[in-house]
Order: C-alpha cells, then structure tokens, then sequence
C-alpha cells in the first residue's frame, strides 16, 4: 500500500462519514426525551414462573456461592420458583444503565444516579407494589423517594442503603480518621496511596466535602451544584489527583490495595473492607464528619421483560426479611425491610448500620443523577447537568 | 479426449471460460466480510462521532454537531496529551520490543543449533498461550510497591503508572515481534553475512549494513503489531497504570454514557494508526510484507 | 599484462594436517579428514571431488569461515588458522554470489574498500575499474535482481577482486549457470586470472571444468586428497581408482580380465579415446595390447561415438571414436569386436598404491 492509497483510504472513510451524519442530521432525535413516560403496571396476578430470570446487580446483590460458595441466594430462589437466573454484575452505574439500555435483562438493583434515567429513558416500568407482599415491611423512610417514584407512580421496590465509606489501611492509619481531608488536602500524609472511585458521580464526595470546608459556597445537595459549585468541586479533585495511587472500579482491586498497603485510604463500600479483611484485620471503615454520599437502591423491573412472574418473584423474594437481612450483613449495608433487623446473624447488625436512625442518614446523600433543573429547589440558577458532569470527568482523568 | 475431461456444461467449464465468474467466487465470502464487518463499523464510528446525546438519559440523538471533534482537539481539553502519551507509549513499546526482539531473533535464527530452534521459538511464544488478563493480573501482582514480588525479591518495583504500562504491554505484545523478525533472519541466505565478514567486515559492521537492512520490512511488520496493539489498549493501563489513562481508558470511561464523544476519541486512534501505516509505507517497508 | 614466466615457488596457502569434524558426541561427521595442501602464488588451483568430498569446506577453512579440528592454515607464511575472515587477506566468490539485494552493483562492489575506510574517490575508480575488468561498466546502478545469472557472477568476482586479494576463493561459481556461458566464463575466468596475477583457489565437482582452467588440481573424495597434479598427470596418471573414475570416464581392466589381457593382475586404467574399434578376428600389432568383446551400447555424441564394450574375459571397457569422415570400423550393437590400444596408454593403477 502506498502513501497515497492510505491517505485517500483515510479521506474516503471520512468522507463516508460526513455524508451519512448529514443525512441523518434532519430526522428526528430518538430517545432521550425528559418526560416520564406513561406505562402501566402488571395488573398481575403473578402466576407461574417462566423459568428464566435475568438479573443485573451490584456486586454482592444476587451472590449465587461463586464468589464463595457458603454465600448464595439465588439458588434457593430456583429452587423454590423455578426461575433459572443468570447473574450479571457491575461496576458503576454508568455500566447498569448502558447494559440495561442494551436489552436482556429483567431485573435491575439500580442506585439513585441510574434510576431515574431509566425510568425517563422508557428503559423499566412502573411496579405494582400490591403484587410484592414483603413491600409492606420495608421502612417508610425508604418509600415513595424521588429515585424511585416519579408523579406518584413506583418504579422500584427499595432494597438497602449505605454510605460511601471512609476505607483504610490500619497500619498506614494508627488512628481512625475521623475526616476525608487526606484524601484531599495536598500535604495530605496519604499522598500516592488515594483511592477515590473512578465514575462521574465522585465529584459529589467532592461537594461533599466542600459543605464542609467551604460554607460560603452555599451546596445544600452535593448532586444540585450550580456552575460556581461545580467548578470548585472539579478545582477540589484537580488537588486531589497528585495523591492518588489508583481510582478504582473493581472493588477487589481496591480491597487487594488496600489490603496490601499500597493504598492508605480510598472512598469505597463496607463490602469492600469486609473482602480486604478476609485474613486479617487490615482494614478500617468509617463514615467521616462530612458525612459521606451514598446509596439506596431499588429493585426495578425492564419494561421489555419477557419473564414478569419470575421478576415479581425475585422482587418479593430479594427484599424478604430473611434474603434481605442476608444481603445486607454480607454486603455491608442497612436492610429496607424492617423484619430483617431481627434476623441478622449479627444481632447489632441494624444498629451498627443504622437501619432505624433516620438521624443517621441526614449527612449520607444518596447517589441522585444531576439535572438541570436545580434538584434543591434553587430557581435562579441552573444546575450543571449529568452529561457535563460525565466529560468533567473524562477531562480529569485523561489531564 | 478422455473420459475426464469435463463435459462443455459443466460447471468447472464455466469457470474456466469466464474469468470474472471466477474471481467473484474467490471474493465474494472475503469482501462481504471486509466490507460489512470492517468498513461499515468504521464509517458507523465516525459517523456517530458526528452526534450528540440527551443530557439526562445519555441517549444518542442524531443531530450533526462538530462539537466532539471541538473537543477532542481542544488544546485547552487534555485530549491531545493523551493522545501524545498514548502515541509515547505506543512507540517505546515499539522500540523496546525492537531491541529486545533483535538480538534475541538473531540467536534464535542464526546461532542457536538448529535442532533447539523450534522448541526456542515454542518457549518465546508461549506467552501468547496464556490468556490475556492472567498474565496482566499476574503483573499487577508483581508489580505491587507493597510486598509484590519484584519489591519482595529486588527491592524495587517501578509501581503501578507508565513504566509498569510499557513494560507489561512490551511483555504481551513481544512475541508479535520476535516471530516476523525470527522468520526474516532465516530468510537471509547465510552466504551474505559470510560475504560480508570475508570483505573485512567485523560483526557489528555486518549486522548494521547487511543484516539490519534486510530485516527491515521484518521489523517493520512487527512494530504494526506492537504499535497497534499498545496504541489500543486499555485494560493493561487500567490494571498497572496507577491513575495513567490512555485513549482506549477515555473510550472505555465514556462510551457507556456519551457514545459520540468516545467514538471521536476513537477515529483519533484511527487516525494515528493510519499516520502510521503512511509513514511506514513511505518506507517502502509494506511492499515487501 | 599477461603473465609468461613460471610459476613462483613461492607458497601463498599452506594446509598442514588440516581436519574437520562437524557434530558433537556420537553423531559427528568427519568432513576434512589430514589434508595437506601447499598452493603456489599465482597459480590456478582447483579443488575438484563429488558433493560431500569436502572441497568446499576446505576452501571455507582458508576463508576463515570454518575453524578447523586440528591442523594449522597459513597465508604467505602466517598462521591464520585462528584468524576470523575480515581479518584475511582472501576474498570468496560464492557459489550462490551472495550479493547484497539492498544495494546496487556499484555499492556491493564498493563494499569491502568501505569497509576497509578506503577514500571515496579512490573506492569509486577502484569499483569502476573491477566492474570494467569484467565487462559490466554501465551496470552500476543496477541493483542484483535486476541482473542476469552471468552478470551476477561477475559483480561477485569484481566485489571480491577490487579488494586485490592475495588469494581468491572461487566457491563453484559456474554452477548455476548454463552449459554455453559457463563455458564462455570458465574461458574469461581464467583470462582474468593470467591479468591480475592473483592466486585463485576453484572448487567444482565438473571434472571437465577442472581440467580446462586449472594449473593444478587436487581430487578430493570422503576428505581426503587423493591426488594433486597437473590436468595432464591426473588425467592421464590418475593415482588412484577414484581417480580414474571421477577424471575422465572409468575405463578399467581389473584382476582376471587385467591378467588375461596385459598378463599381470591388479586395476588397469586406459582411457575410452586411446581404444580403437577392429574386426573380430584383428590380432594386436607390436606394443599394443588386445581383447576381444560383444558391443553391448552405441552412443551417438555428435562430434563422437561411444560404445560400451562387454569383454570375454569379464567386465566391459567403454570406448569413444571421434566421428571423422574416414573412422574405420562402426560396429552396429552386439557385433563381435576386438579393442586394440597402445601399451604405453595403459596405466596401471595397483603399482602406484
């Protein structure tokens, strides 16, 4: 191939392109429009199983023993049901949502950040709350929120909650932090051995952060940031970068860094210490003074399901006190159904993870995806939305 | 006339007396190939490159916009650096692996007792036998600054960022150059470095006027695979590259939720890639692959 | 200039016990087997034996390609025997011309005196001057697969000969070339040869080859030298049945058939051009010798006959009558036949073991 051939291959190609995306410029936009759309819900009643079962989950969500063998629901459920269920797990949000936007999955345990896409993008239905009897034991703070009701209408059965957890070493650590400022002060004593987690949603532990150092910038919802806010954050996580060892995705990487030592403190999930502390008691966890952001998640159902009864199966069953007090210890997070509280194999478990202390949860914001429209009521500014938090962070990490 | 020979309506004397029947049998399956699994998802990529995406739900809205390409060449966006790294790596992967892979190809094909040869060759591929994340997780392992192997046994480790990222990809992607250079060693007659050395020439002055010169094409193909293959890669770099990110690592990051942008920073890959294979061809190196 | 005076004594390669073996433990290969070889400055010496005699690897070991097993090699009186090839002053003609594809003709033959930091100037006219000895002024800016066979031949000897080597090794040069130019070559070889005044050192297994060019020959068979002489004395004295056999068409008489017919036993040698063809009752005449036989074979050559002769007495004699106008008896297949020749033509190769 000569010079010539390949540049003219390379302008071809373009040429192409340019040709396609401007015929394709005058049609319509699809997808993407920002009303809740309107569906109903199964009228019911969930009848027999179709013997399929397509579940996307957090890690740890749907354990079926290969992570370790002693740890699984899913078989029971099988069991019981009938409903063979294939398990597919995720990193960030951002990948939940991409994968359920694919398609084949019937079931999805979405974070407050991937909810209400989904349900703006037509991607879940709503859920008849009438046809999942546990849902009347789950705890009322958790119910009708906006991450999982839009107009009234449920979308999701909520399933547990947590906080974005302070992680560390307890040998690079002495003493237990009590604040997340040496993941961000620059003469942090951790410098080179951060880990803060590798998605777009991040820049929130940084207003986090920001509400309490920096009153005067006025953040009241670390996922409602006007462009004033946004910029410090981004100007916070610019400082934070040269102490970072690794941002993490995989939480067995981090648990395996932090484990080791090469990672001092990072922000990351009790599931993760609870991985790191496998042999030995290596690695601490803490909600900080700040506070911390965090999670509720919902169970939700994908508007193209072709397996309805066994999704409302595992919608009744994943949230039942004795499933849904296992998740929770294994995972390390607070139950949604009330009646698990009392069947934890750790007794202290709900108080240790504040199950019943509303206080509690009043400095943990959950994961919320940014909007415009100002999400704590602001009218006078707008928010910068999700998309520009996303290339902030692609700008970031790629500087 | 025999009995074999084929009646007039056959199909075989079809073929034969229409050429043109014949070639199109020939490429049908390999163009409809190339043309449907290559140059459509090319021309695709950059078409999306041209769209957008709804700010809440990340759903593609096909509206032409340049604004992808705004910021991927950017100056004051870190795009073009990372591009300049990615290509920085891509190259000294490429020269590492050359100067690893010379020598070594040299004993291989020219010194080493020829009945050792293919189980010598059999040892330097065996790498490519083992699958791709084991062997960078095995790395990763090593590679830890706190009680990995090399800490451990050197009492040193480069760590996890660009040196871990060239020296493992040097590690992956070596083979693809070891083999092309091997085989092109063989292939020179060993007459021309015993003409070389019965003109005066000593070792060093027979390797860098005659040897080099004609493995040249060799190496060259294999740097297209060493520099290709580094040039896209992105789980290596997530792996060892501490916080390091790559081309492949802004695809990664964003194609789940800004599919446009990632499919501009991709055609930038593309792009390299082809400057490539133009400077190369300049060489006159293709024309002998 | 061409060269008239004779032969110097003066010796420019000297092989003493000079062996080679190839492998290792039990699976070795003795390819050199104790050659001693003196090769006189300015001659034409060719190394003449079958593939696997061991010729080339004797001309390898003065090139310093090969180290020898043992013995000592000498060039104009110092021992090179651990000397590595560019620090010899020979230079090699390879049998497959090993030319150098990525340059052109001028650069290939340029290459040594680059190597060697000759001047440029001084490089260019020396290469222009070596590619002018062998005809191929306007080639230079060819490159060698641009070039025929013959061609290629002679940029390899210009290559080598522009270094002005004291010996020149020439590794079955005209063997892949055909009938017509190789014999058009061996004729020029040798004129350049006699103008440069160079030693050459030849190695073929064309035995006819050997014979056209060569001041000397050495026969070469399983190692060893079998015989070294003038083309004459090999050809018409071959010291040893090998010999006999390889140079020229073996024409021998051995045991009862030798006793019966020039009575004494042992191998008698007598070449197929010294026979002539008479009648079946023709008796031999004073100082020749006769034997009776049945032709088995007429062989038409074009200037020549050959025909194979089964003898009475045992064994057959081939012999090979020039095709004149007035030849004498051409006896048809199967004739009876009686085969005469001089007895100063026989030679009798038990008396020289």
């Amino acid at each position: 191939m000569r010079f010539k051939h390949v540049t003219a291959l390379g302008v071809g190609i373009a040429a192409a392109s340019l040709a396609v995306a401007g015929c394709s410029s005058s049609s319509t936009s699809g997808g993407g429009s920002s009303a809740a759309p309107s569906a109903s819900a199964y009228a019911g009643p969930v009848g027999e199983g179709e013997g399929e079962l397509n579940v996307l989950a957090w890690p740890g969500y749907a354990e079926d023993g290969s992570t370790d063998p002693k740890v699984d629901w899913v078989t029971p459920f099988e069991k019981e049901t009938g409903c063979q269920v294939n398990v597919k797990s995720f990193a960030t949000s951002n990948e939940a949502y991409d994968l359920m936007r694919k398609g084949g999955y019937d079931v999805v345990s979405a974070s407050g950040d991937a909810s209400l896409r989904l349900v703006y993008g037509g991607y879940v239905q709503p859920v008849n709350t009438s046809l999942v009897p546990n849902y009347a034991d789950i705890f009322s703070g958790l119910k009708d929120k906006q991450w999982n009701t839009v107009d009234g209408v449920n979308y999701g059965i909520p399933h547990g909650r947590g906080a974005n957890l302070l992680l560390f070493n307890k040998g690079e650590n002495k003493t237990e932090p009590t604040s997340w400022k040496d993941m961000w002060e620059s003469n942090s004593p951790a410098k080179g051995k951060v880990s803060p987690y590798d998605d777009a949603i991040y820049i929130a532990d940084a207003a986090v952060y920001l509400m309490a150092t920096q009153p005067d910038l006025g953040i009241t919802n670390p996922y409602s940031l006007d462009q004033t806010q946004f910029d410090a954050a981004i100007k916070l996580l610019d400082q934070q970068k040269p102490l970072v060892a690794e941002y993490w995705a995989d939480y067995a990487k981090q648990a395996n860094g932090l484990a080791s030592g090469s990672i001092s403190q990072g922000q990351g999930w009790q599931l993760t210490a609870n991985v790191a502390n496998a042999d030995g008691d290596k690695v601490g966890a803490t909600k900080p003074s700040e506070g911390a952001t965090g999670w509720s998640d919902t169970w939700m159902v994908a508007k193209d399901t072709k397996n309805i009864n066994c999704a409302y199966k595992w919608l009744d069953y994943i949230v039942s006190p004795k499933v849904n007090a296992e998740i929770a210890e294994y995972f390390g997070e607070a139950p949604a159904n009330e009646k698990s509280c009392d069947l934890t194999s750790n007794e202290d478990h709900c108080a240790q993870f504040h199950a019943k202390e509303e206080d509690y949860w009043t400095n943990v914001y959950y994961w919320t995806t940014p909007t415009e429209q100002c999400l704590d009521g602001r009218t006078d500014v707008t928010c910068v939305p999700y998309k520009d938090w996303v290339s902030a962070w692609t700008t970031l990490r790629s500087a | 006339m025999t009995t074999t020979e084929a009646p007039a309506g056959s199909p075989a004397a079809f073929l034969y007396r229409h050429p043109r029947a014949r070639l199109t049998g020939l490429l049908a399956l390999p163009m409809t190939w190339l043309v449907l699994l290559y140059l459509v998802p090319i021309v695709l990529l950059f078409v999306t490159a041209f769209w957008t995406t709804d700010s809440f739900t990340g759903n593609l809205q096909r509206t032409f916009t340049l604004e992808n390409f705004a910021r991927v060449l950017d100056p004051s966006q870190p795009f073009l650096t990372t591009a300049l790294r990615t290509l920085a790596v891509a190259v000294s992967v490429t020269v590492v692996s050359i100067i690893l892979a010379v020598p070594l190809s040299l004993f291989l094909a020219k010194i080493a007792q020829p009945r050792w040869r293919p189980l010598l060759v059999a040892l330097v591929v065996t790498p490519l036998w083992a699958s791709y994340l084991v062997k960078v997780y095995a790395w990763r392992t090593m590679l830890n600054p706190e009680g990995g192997f090399l800490e451990s046994t050197l009492g040193f480790s480069t760590g996890y960022g660009w040196v871990a990222v060239v020296v493992v990809l040097t590690y992956l992607w070596l083979p693809y150059m070891v083999l092309p250079v091997y085989v092109g060693m063989q292939n020179v007659p060993p007459s021309l470095l015993d003409a070389s050395s019965d003109l005066g020439a000593r070792s060093w002055r027979t390797f860098r006027s005659v040897l080099l010169p004609l493995v040249k094409p060799a190496i060259i193909a294999g740097s297209v695979f060493t520099f290709s293959l580094s040039l896209g890669d992105y789980i290596t770099v997530q792996l060892v590259g501490g916080k390091a990110q790559m081309l492949g690592n802004v695809v990664y990051g964003t194609f789940a939720t800004d599919l446009p942008f990632a499919a501009a920073i991709a055609s930038l890959t593309v792009l390299i890639m082809i400057g490539y294979l133009a400077a190369i061809s300049r060489t006159g190196a293709l024309e002998n692959l | 200039m061409p060269r008239e005076e004779p032969l110097s004594d003066a010796i420019a390669v000297q092989l003493r016990g000079v062996s080679k073996t190839f492998g290792r433990g039990d699976d070795t290969v003795a390819a050199v087997r104790d050659v001693d070889l003196d090769v006189l400055d300015g001659e034409f010496l060719t190394l003449l034996g079958p593939s696997g005699s061991g010729k080339t690897t004797v001309l390898r070991m003065i090139a310093g390609f090969e180290l020898p097993t043992a013995g000592t090699v000498e060039l104009a009186g110092r021992d090179v025997t651990d000397v590595p090839p560019f620090d010899r002053d020979v230079n090699t003609v390879f049998q497959d011309y090993a030319l150098f594809p990525h340059m052109t003709v001028q650069q290939n033959v340029e290459y040594g005196l680059k190597v060697k930091r000759v001047p440029k100037a001084d490089r260019q006219a020396r290469a222009a001057e070596a590619l002018a000895q062998v005809q191929l002024a306007g080639y230079a800016n060819r490159r060698p697969h641009q070039l025929s066979g013959g061609q290629r031949q002679r940029v390899a000897l210009a290559r080598a000969l522009v270094n002005r080597p004291k010996v020149l090794l020439l590794d079955e040069p005209l063997g892949a070339l055909d009938l017509k130019l190789r014999e058009q070559m061996q004729v020029e070889l040798k004129h350049i040869q006699r103008l440069v005044g160079i030693t050459f050192i030849f190695v073929t297994h064309d035995q006819e080859e050997a014979l056209t060019m060569s001041d000397r020959i050495a026969v070469f068979d399983s190692g060893r030298i079998e015989q070294v002489g003038t083309p004459e004395e090999v050809y018409e004295k071959p010291g040893t049945e090998f010999v006999a056999g390889f140079v020229g068409t073996s024409n021998l008489l051995r045991d009862a058939a030798a006793e019966s017919v020039v009575g004494r036993p042992g191998i008698v040698s007598i070449r197929p051009e010294k026979i002539r063809l008479a009648e079946a009752a023709a008796a031999p005449g004073d100082g020749e010798h006769g034997v009776a036989g049945t032709v088995r074979e007429v062989i038409y050559l074009g200037t020549g006959t050959r025909f194979v002769v089964d003898l009475d007495v045992g064994g057959s004699l081939v012999v090979l009558q020039q095709n004149l106008h007035d030849r004498g008896l051409h006896p048809r297949s199967e004739q009876p036949v009686t085969l005469l020749w001089r007895t100063s033509d026989e030679y009798d190769l038990s008396r020289s073991e």
